[in-house]
């Protein structure tokens, strides 16, 4: 199976403070890995440079991203190449059409791969299925991005994008919080549905909850910026009866 | 001889040589007041950060040619000049403005076209001028200097059918053109003006309008104006409106061009349940300048005054903003809000912003905010990780801060035009830096 993402020794910082101190992860084609950790132990960070934000900045270690060094690439360029962060807390930007958004993003990495456009009709088309899916009214389509969307919308917001960008590597970072029952299962449908041969899913989660609706292969536990603990399904399932002091104690022993 | 002073002699030489008509006495009179006030200076407290100096210079140059042609015999006819293309851009009735002075083929066009709707005459042929309104050394200097101007009025309960547009357009460089146009609206009426002004020559260019609008009780104007002037444009233009009860001003100000521009606003709420709506928008890069000052009188209440200007700052550019409210004892229930947003885009753009509140009335709900700022980082991001490079990503993000003033557009004719000239100027904007 091919390697989608190597993370290796991965070490990083945001105003001033560590958060990641030697990360290692390797992401396969097809896999969904699951992180899990408490607040504070460097999830979000983890997505945020793999997405590459500015103001995360990496001291050390590699992420290898399809062979590729990804931490050279600028933000958009990851994107073009298949890489999608699904954010904790998206954007709200008005004036910015929902519809347009996703047009052009789809096309940006539609002209990277060297692809003709997609024309409007395939789009709308293509864009209201997927909406369907999620349990979106197609009327989001001309609205603001995320503007005066519910916390459940913006969710199924994101979801739509990434089923719309089709990624080779979806980072998903929080998607399950703030979610009702009935949003929750929408999103883990939509994200069920893009399980891949040629594609790799990372959830990154506070509560197991998601993982019923979503089986990972591999679960891993982020503590003070490293990867403590890895193992399978059932692993989140002892954290959930356990805690996170029990695999933090184990691993300082 | 002070920068900032017209040639005394050239200037009382042209008024004497302009045509005998009923404006004379004006002109008279006008020159009189304007040679005893001259162009405002940075030393008077409103202009304090809006020079006129190169306005005096292209005014003297404009007067000496002007004196110049009139010794030259026999004077050559106008040229013919091809129809200019934004008239078939909006679907509007269009009234020509070239070089300050009226073109009489499209005020016969408009008045076949428009003419039951409203009644159009020029001010020089009209033997009441008490009209003319001077409230200040330009529009002083616009009266002197005026050639005709034109009057449109509306009679009561008349719905104007399709907008009306003035096209005000200067062709040679050293141009210095004064434009009046004095509306009033009978009551229960209702008229859109689409106007839009130009330079169809890259050199340096002087223009001063005033517009007195005078709106009859219920009587409803909304009006767009659009500034895409050249480079090297200096423009003044000064609007002075009236409310009676119930009357309704939308006003809507895009700025996009010229070297210096300044935009003077007088609004006048004379009657109960009046409402006034300003929303402006101005772009500017390089060494642009532009100076919006406005000044709302509520002298009764209750009545609304709503105003939002926004400004894009690049490059050098410099944006002023002065917003008055003036809520008069007595103007119990009055409604006043105003904000002026900016974004700047560079270290080196700047605006000077300051709404200003006077309340002399008890009953009143009044806010005013002022916000400078860059684009939103996390937007930025945002974008860019779902693949849109950084330019675009800049561009849709001030395009959608612009998009707030679009929203307010009171004239829905002039849309598709202003959206494609806003896109345009956005990219210039952005790359000009």
């Amino acid at each position: 199976m091919t390697n989608i993402l190597e993370v290796k020794n991965l070490q990083a910082r945001i105003a001033g403070n560590t958060i990641l101190n030697g990360l290692d992860l390797t992401v396969r084609a097809g896999e969904v890995h699951a992180i899990m950790g408490p607040n504070g132990s460097g999830k979000s960070t983890l997505a945020q440079v793999i997405a590459g934000h500015a103001d995360y900045e990496v001291l050390g270690g590699s992420v290898t991203y399809m062979g590729k060094d990804l931490l050279e690439l600028e933000p958009e360029e990851r994107a073009r190449e298949g890489v999608f962060l699904g954010f904790q807390y998206p954007v709200e930007i008005p004036g910015v059409n929902n519809a347009y958004l996703l047009k052009a993003a789809v096309n940006a990495k539609r002209r990277h791969n060297g692809q003709e456009e997609i024309d409007a009709f395939e789009f709308l088309k293509i864009a209201r299925e997927r909406m369907a899916l999620l349990g979106m009214d197609a009327s989001f389509l001309n609205r603001g991005v995320n503007e005066g969307f519910s916390g459940g919308e913006k969710k199924r917001n994101e979801i739509l994008q990434m089923a719309m960008l089709e990624p080779t590597l979806a980072i998903l970072d929080e998607t399950d919080s703030g979610l009702d029952i009935d949003a929750l299962k929408a999103v883990a449908n939509g994200v069920n549905a893009l399980r891949d041969p040629e594609r790799a899913i990372v959830l990154v989660t506070h509560y197991q909850r998601l993982l019923d609706y979503i089986e990972p292969d591999h679960v891993h536990v982020l503590s003070k910026g490293k990867i403590i603990r890895s193992g399978d399904k059932t692993l989140a399932l002892e954290l959930e009866n356990r805690g996170y002091e029990w695999v933090q104690e184990a691993a300082s022993a | 001889m002070n920068v900032s002073a017209l040639d005394q002699e050239l200037f009382a030489a042209v008024i004497h040589a302009m045509p005998s008509d009923e404006l004379s006495p004006v002109r008279n009179q006008a020159a009189n007041q304007f040679s005893s006030l001259g162009f405002p200076t940075t030393r008077d407290e409103d202009w304090k950060y809006t020079n006129l100096s190169a306005a005096a210079e292209i005014s003297n140059a404009w007067l000496r040619n002007r004196m110049d042609a009139a010794a030259a015999t026999p004077s050559l006819p106008p040229p013919e000049v091809a129809r200019p293309e934004i008239l078939n851009q909006m679907d509007a009735h269009w009234l020509i403005i070239r070089n300050g002075s009226i073109d009489s083929s499209s005020l016969a066009e408009l008045q076949n076209s428009l003419g039951p709707d409203i009644e159009f005459s020029k001010l020089s042929e009209q033997t009441d001028s008490t009209h003319i309104n001077i409230d200040d050394p330009m529009s002083a200097m616009n009266a002197a200097l005026l050639i005709d101007g034109l009057r449109l009025q509306v009679g009561a309960n008349v719905e104007v059918s399709k907008p009306l547009g003035i096209l005000q357009i200067d062709d040679p460089s050293q141009q210095a053109s004064q434009i009046r146009i004095v509306i009033d609206l009978g009551e229960n009426s209702r008229l859109q003006v689409i106007e839009c002004a130009l330079s169809a020559d890259s050199g340096m260019q002087f223009s001063n309008a005033v517009t007195e609008a005078s709106l009859a009780r219920a009587a409803t104007l909304e009006f767009v104006r659009i500034q895409t002037r050249s480079e090297q444009h200096i423009g003044v233009n000064r609007l002075i409106a009236s409310l009676a009860r119930d009357a309704t001003l939308r006003h809507n100000a895009f700025d996009f061009g010229g070297a210096l521009t300044r935009n003077d606003i007088s609004v006048n709420i004379a009657g109960e349940n009046a409402a006034a709506h300003l929303h402006g928008l101005y772009l500017a890069s390089g060494k642009q300048h532009i100076d919006n000052h406005t000044r709302v009188e509520h002298r009764v209440g209750p009545a609304i005054s709503n105003e939002e200007y926004r400004g894009v700052l690049n490059g050098r550019s410099r944006g002023v903003f002065n917003g008055q409210a003036v809520v008069f004892e007595g103007a119990d229930g009055t409604d006043a809000n105003q904000a002026n947003h900016n974004l700047l885009l560079s270290d080196h753009a700047e605006i000077d912003t300051k709404p200003e509140l006077e309340i002399y009335a008890d009953d009143v709900k009044c806010s005013h905010g002022a916000t400078v700022g860059q684009l939103d980082e996390s937007s930025l991001f945002y974008l860019r990780s779902r693949g849109l490079d950084q330019d675009t990503a800049r561009h849709l993000l001030t395009q959608a801060f612009a998009a707030g003033i679009l929203a307010k557009l009171a004239v829905e004719e002039s849309r598709n035009y202003l959206v494609d000239i806003l896109d345009r100027r956005l990219s210039e904007v952005l790359d000009a830096g």
